[in-house]
């Protein structure tokens, strides 16, 4: 359906498929991220995890260049933002937009086209096909007529995540999609991010329910502002690091960590 | 005049007609335009762009000595866009939010334009006459050039409205993502702020500056009662901006005195008002409605639940009657009982039994099944009771 050289920029396997240097991100004085250095690896599924306010979501639109950087920059596929900006797919937290908009679901999924297109020229038949099929991979494809504010909260996500596939990317960057979302819908994402993977795509995404970071991901980085440790989940998600991401509030990690690192402290003695 | 005058006149009166046009065509571009205003979040713009427009016409008669509309509304239109600049400059480089921004530029603008036009009134010369007319708008004044002016770069707004149609929507809907996909937000929110500039300082002669907004809010506010897509929501609030445009227009030609702003207004506040009412889906009518079917139908489920709980506590045989105070009992301050009873007997669910007597038929047993068995399975440990029967331990 969609070769996974579909997109531009494909790249020698050798460079990762994000790769962050001494970023430094400041709003006002106070800094967001600070000296960030991140390699994403090409083909793998990497959860950003870290307390509120410790810069996941502008890590993400610095990746994209969304805010100003102060220091630092950002490589994607080995090349700059500019050159790969086509390879690169974006879904923002769901609460970003008005979801009262008069506009069907078919519509929102078609702006992910909007990018090929370029200027001015509307998507047509073909754009609608690939809408539908991207509506069908996440089990969306009823409702595609829908005017988007009868939507729940699941579906939404689910349609957010549609109108990045239709982009046939090769790298996709996820803001939260697992927030407040059904079971169903759950299952749905997780299956269309296996099925990326599978293809050789790459996807990052902010987390934030650590109990599901080994079970859904391969690699996992802790952000406090700083990076904390990233690498392969089994290696650095461990209870030591998740106490230096996240300071002194322990006790709320005791009660989510107590099963949740099992397969990664496994990992770890044995 | 009567209505019958009105249409005749609206037909064979040259001036008449003439301004109805005028009125039409800035009525149904400030509409169309303002769609995006309203659905941004950025209606208090249009207010802040039109009155920030006055300065402009004051400077460009000052500076020109001329009354000439396009002289005034290039004017209008170049004070109005610095306006809008200053607005998204404080709102980007300090602190004060949007709306304060809003309402600091429009009151300054409005306060200096007030100035301008006071010394332009007290110049000895007669050529000023008229000016004030943009405070409160004068459809009466408008010339056939006028009115060209307004179809001809009406036309022209809409066009790039059409062309632009993706990247404006884009924007409205989701801007980040747009910048995402590696658009210049920007520059489409520039043309787009641009366009609506062009929409407003059309119609000030017209309307004025004071009311001109509402040229921008009304039309767009009623339309998107009536529909759920975007193209058919700007198609619809041009065409009531436009009809607004010709009736408020026309009522104020015909010798009332009164300024057309305030007719203008009033007949697009009336689609407002009307569209709030009785729009299917999201009219305030059609909400009542909904909110009574779903109390009534809550209430009568309930009723259904509570009989078929003392069905099933007693083991009954299907039609095997309960008293009706048992169900009023069980209703625990819920009302309607007795009307939820007829609701239920209507649908064949439940039939009477004796004066006193209630019964579920076949059909109600397997609608209750249905509604709450799997609320019994669900709490079952704790309460093996449907549900529905609330006050029944």
């Amino acid at each position: 359906m969609m070769p996974p050289s579909a997109a531009t920029g494909s790249s020698p396997s050798s460079s990762p498929a994000v790769e962050v240097n001494d970023l430094t991100v400041a709003y006002r004085e106070k800094p967001v991220l600070w000296d960030v250095d991140l390699t994403v690896r090409s083909g793998a599924l990497t959860a950003i995890v870290g307390p509120n306010g410790a810069g996941k979501t502008t890590l993400i639109k610095a990746i994209l260049g969304m805010v100003p950087v102060a220091a630092g920059h950002v490589r994607i596929l080995g090349r700059s933002l500019k050159e790969s900006r086509g390879a690169v797919a974006y879904v923002p937290q769901r609460g970003s937009v008005d979801w009262d908009f008069p506009t069907s679901v078919e519509d929102v999924v078609l702006m992910g086209t909007y990018a090929r297109l370029g200027w001015i020229r509307r998507p047509g038949a073909e754009e609608r096909k690939a809408a539908g099929r991207a509506l069908e991979k996440v089990g969306m494809d009823a409702f595609s007529d829908r005017q988007i504010s009868q939507l729940s909260g699941g579906q939404q996500q689910r349609v957010f995540l549609a109108r990045a596939l239709v982009q046939e990317a090769r790298i996709y960057l996820m803001d939260e999609p697992f927030q407040g979302v059904d079971a169903r819908t759950e299952r749905a994402i997780v299956d269309v991010l296996r099925e990326l993977r599978s293809r050789g795509d790459t996807v990052v995404c902010v987390h934030h329910a650590l109990q599901t970071v080994p079970e859904y991901f391969d690699d996992v980085a802790l952000l406090n502002v700083r990076k904390i440790v990233s690498g392969p989940v089994s290696r650095v998600f461990t209870e030591e690091n998740l106490r230096l991401a996240y300071g002194g509030r322990v006790p709320f990690l005791q009660g989510l960590m107590s099963g949740a690192v099992g397969a990664a402290e496994e990992g770890r003695t044995t | 005049m009567s209505d019958g005058g009105l249409l005749h006149g609206l037909i064979f009166d040259y001036t008449l007609r003439t301004v109805a046009m005028g009125a039409g065509a800035l009525g149904a571009v400030a509409g169309a335009l303002g769609c995006f205003a309203v659905l941004r979040r950025q209606s208090l713009l249009g207010d802040a762009i039109s009155h920030a427009a006055l300065p402009g016409i004051g400077l460009a008669f000052l500076f020109t000595g001329s009354r000439a509309t396009p002289v005034l509304v290039l004017g209008a239109a170049l004070a109005g866009w610095v306006g809008t600049l200053f607005v998204l400059g404080i709102v980007r480089h300090s602190r004060i939010p949007e709306d304060s921004a809003l309402g600091i530029i429009l009151s300054v603008f409005f306060g200096i334009g007030l100035v301008i036009l006071t010394y332009v009134q007290r110049q000895p010369t007669a050529a000023q006459a008229g000016l004030d007319t943009f405070l409160f708008g004068q459809a009466a004044t408008l010339m056939t050039g006028d009115v060209l002016l307004i179809v001809g770069v009406g036309m022209g707004a809409l066009l790039l409205l059409a062309l632009f149609w993706k990247e404006f929507k884009l924007l409205s809907f989701d801007r980040e993502f747009g910048r995402s996909l590696g658009f210049e937000m920007t520059r489409i929110d520039i043309l787009l702020t641009t366009l609506l500039v062009v929409g407003i300082v059309l119609g000030l002669q017209t309307v004025g500056v004071v009311l001109m907004s509402a040229m921008v809010v009304a039309p767009a506010a009623a339309a998107r009662q009536w529909t759920d897509s975007l193209s058919l929501m700007v198609v619809l609030a041009g065409v009531l901006g436009g009809v607004a445009g010709v009736v408020g227009a026309m009522i104020s030609a015909t010798g009332s005195g009164i300024p057309t702003g305030p007719t203008i207004v009033l007949a697009a506040s009336a689609f407002v008002a009307i569209s709030l009412l009785v729009a299917p889906n999201r009219g305030l009518l059609a909400g009542g409605l909904r909110r009574a079917r779903v109390r009534r139908n809550v209430r009568v489920d309930a009723v259904l639940g509570d009989l078929y709980a003392l069905a099933l506590q007693h083991g009954d045989p299907v039609g095997q009657p309960h008293d009706q105070g048992a169900l009023e009992v069980m209703a625990d301050g819920r009302t309607g009982v007795v009307r939820s009873l007829e609701v239920l007997s209507e649908k064949g669910l439940a039939q009477q039994i004796g004066s006193n007597g209630w019964a579920l038929t076949e059909a109600g047993v397997r609608r209750a099944q249905t509604l709450y068995d799997p609320l019994v399975e669900a709490a079952d440990a704790e309460d093996p009771l449907p549900g529905g029967g609330e006050g029944v331990s």
